[in-house]
């Protein structure tokens, strides 16, 4: 092992212009499939950056590449200034999209383990464990053995052990899939304060209002591409300002051409017997929509527009509507 | 390099303390073979008496701590897929070190418990009344060739085990090619019989089967009274050596599938 590997190395840092990931011209295919197809894009230092699309769209296999279990087809990626080798992952922290932890292991162990495979020394690691457990709340149950955690728990545990090596970079598939609302936000704030602290944040997610309210910038993908890149102020400054939810009594699909006819209307967005309308001003709208079809529609809801309405005018699908195509 | 051995270290005690935990394994392992050599032992000596073994019981001890290392390595080869599927395994590779090495300290591990399964076994044999070793060479010298035949059959089950695990997708599937191969191999291999008087093809066989060279050695050290074995300590030295560093070498130096982690 080189140098680099050492825990003082974490303290060296490449010039603060440098950004904290690099990709030029990265594809990747699986056998049958392109999965990212010339993806070209900067992390900046300090950064929390959202990677939004469906499944399917590339995030998972963007975040393997990062972390060196796949090579890329074509293109460069550098992480802190330098092409990605095994030692260069002492800097970089990941939480993975499924659990990732032994269930045969207590919580103390598997912060041992980390600790032992990234060569951290021992005093400092007695310390950071110690604090980094009472931070997400888990000092009670260090003698737990995995299996015994809630969901909320185990993630908590995935993101301890993941910033016990102080990685420069954090790299988080879904790091909140599946959570109740309690234990997203608990996740979120131990993320904000890594961010504070100055670890990058690379975020992979298809949860639309997470990657609006948490990151600072974010790349929406389509089938391995990139269809726009911004901060959500950005991406949403060219659409129209608010949205109607209409719920119909019966099936809406005849109305879309009428409703997207209608002036001050951006696009139409059907799901079953809902439909999402993204409008100049809704007041207006509302007036027209009773005046004609009153008696066929069932409710309203108005909005904001979202990051889910910027990516439907984008790619002319939503980023939840579509099915599950990738496991990676 | 004192990095990479430093990862294999704590993958090493990882697993130990996983296999300790795991009293059932643990047990069964050290009794499995005790029960065989008292039931087929005195089963063979008794109902059978066979003309050209004295003592059967001490005949069967080297094959049934063949038997241990090749269940134990197994056992040990197929926590490739509970690390896999409980996405540790992920965690692992995704640390400082290449894949080879986080390979090599699984497989170390498997080499380790095996090791000490098959020495308990051993050391209980000593010490039952019943099995009466002739140490031909002299206790020392019979011992660290015992020891060195337990030593090498281990690295190559265990990095047979390594390899075929990441070849097979399921661990059912895994369990039963191990079957497949492992128990054929075992009865050829000269443990519950001598491969001298038999025909010719099943000699031919048990010259193929790797197990048969670390059960000669082990009956050469412990068991047979002033003899120079099936195919002499030389040729199952060489054997044993070249077949541990192959399989063991080749195991750590496969690439792991992606899709694996």
């Amino acid at each position: 092992m080189n140098a680099s590997t050492s825990p003082a190395a974490t303290s060296i840092r490449a010039p603060v212009s440098e950004p904290a990931i690099r990709l030029e011209g990265v594809s990747y295919a699986y056998r049958d499939r392109v999965a990212l197809d010339g993806i070209t894009l900067d992390v900046p230092r300090g950064s929390v950056f959202g990677l939004l699309g469906p499944n399917g769209s590339g995030k998972s296999t963007l975040i393997s590449l990062l972390i060196g279990r796949r090579e890329p087809d074509a293109g460069s990626i550098s992480v802190l200034g330098a092409p990605l080798t095994p030692s260069l992952r002492s800097r970089v922290g990941v939480v993975f999209q499924e659990p990732s932890l032994d269930p045969l292991m207590t919580v103390a162990e598997t912060m041992a383990l980390q600790a032992w495979l990234f060569n951290l020394a021992s005093e400092t690691v007695r310390r950071d464990t110690a604090a980094l457990l009472e931070r997400v709340g888990l000092s009670e149950r260090a003698t737990a053995q995995t299996s015994t955690l809630s969901g909320g728990m185990k993630r908590r545990l995935e993101l301890a052990r993941a910033l016990l090596t102080r990685p420069d970079v954090l790299l988080l598939d879904e790091p909140t899939l599946a959570l109740d609302p309690d234990s997203k936000q608990a996740i979120w704030q131990h993320l904000l304060e890594a961010n504070t602290a100055g670890c990058t944040l690379l975020l992979a997610t298809n949860d639309v209002a997470e990657a609006e309210r948490y990151c600072s910038q974010v790349v929406l993908l389509d089938a391995g591409r990139i269809v726009a890149q911004g901060t959500p102020a950005d991406l949403k400054r060219d659409l129209r300002d608010d949205a109607v939810r209409i719920e119909w009594r019966g099936d809406p699909s005849g109305l879309v051409p009428a409703l997207e006819a209608e002036p001050g209307v951006g696009h139409v967005r059907l799901a079953a017997r809902t439909t999402h309308v993204t409008v100049d001003d809704a007041s207006r709208f509302l007036a027209r929509l009773f005046e004609r079809w009153g008696d066929e529609v069932h409710g309203v809801h108005i909005e904001r527009s979202t990051l889910e309405d910027v990516y439907f005018q984008l790619v002319g699908h939503g980023i939840a509507d579509v099915e599950e195509a990738e496991r990676s | 390099m004192i990095a990479a051995a430093e990862a294999m270290g704590a993958l090493l005690v990882r697993d130990l303390r996983a296999f300790l935990r795991s009293r059932s394994q643990l047990y069964s392992s050290v009794l499995f073979p005790l029960m065989l050599l008292a039931i087929l032992g005195t089963g063979v000596s008794e109902g059978l008496d066979p003309e050209n073994i004295d003592d059967y019981v001490t005949f069967l001890t080297p094959g049934m701590i063949v038997m241990t290392a090749v269940f134990s390595s197994t056992f040990s080869s197929a926590s490739y897929y509970h690390d896999r599927d409980s996405g540790i395994l992920k965690v692992f590779l995704a640390s400082p070190h290449s894949p080879p090495v986080i390979l090599l300290g699984k497989t170390l591990s498997a080499v380790v418990i095996g090791m000490a399964q098959a020495v308990l076994v051993l050391a209980v044999a000593i010490v039952i009344p019943a099995i009466n070793f002739e140490w031909q060479y002299g206790v020392l010298r019979s011992l660290a060739l015992a020891g060195f035949a337990i030593v090498t059959l281990n690295l190559f089950l265990s990095g047979l085990g390594q390899l075929l695990a990441q070849r097979i997708r399921t661990m059912q599937g895994f369990h039963l090619v191990m079957n497949l191969v492992l128990f054929p191999a075992l009865f050829l291999s000269g443990a519950f019989f001598p491969l001298g008087d038999l025909p010719v093809w099943l000699r031919v066989l048990g010259a193929v089967n790797p197990l048969s060279y670390a059960v000669d050695l082990l009956q050469l050290a412990l068991y047979a009274p002033d003899s120079d074995g099936y195919f002499g300590v030389a040729v199952d030295v060489i054997v044993l050596t070249a077949l541990a560093g192959a399989a063991f070498s080749f195991a750590a130096n496969r690439p792991v599938r992606p899709e694996a982690a």
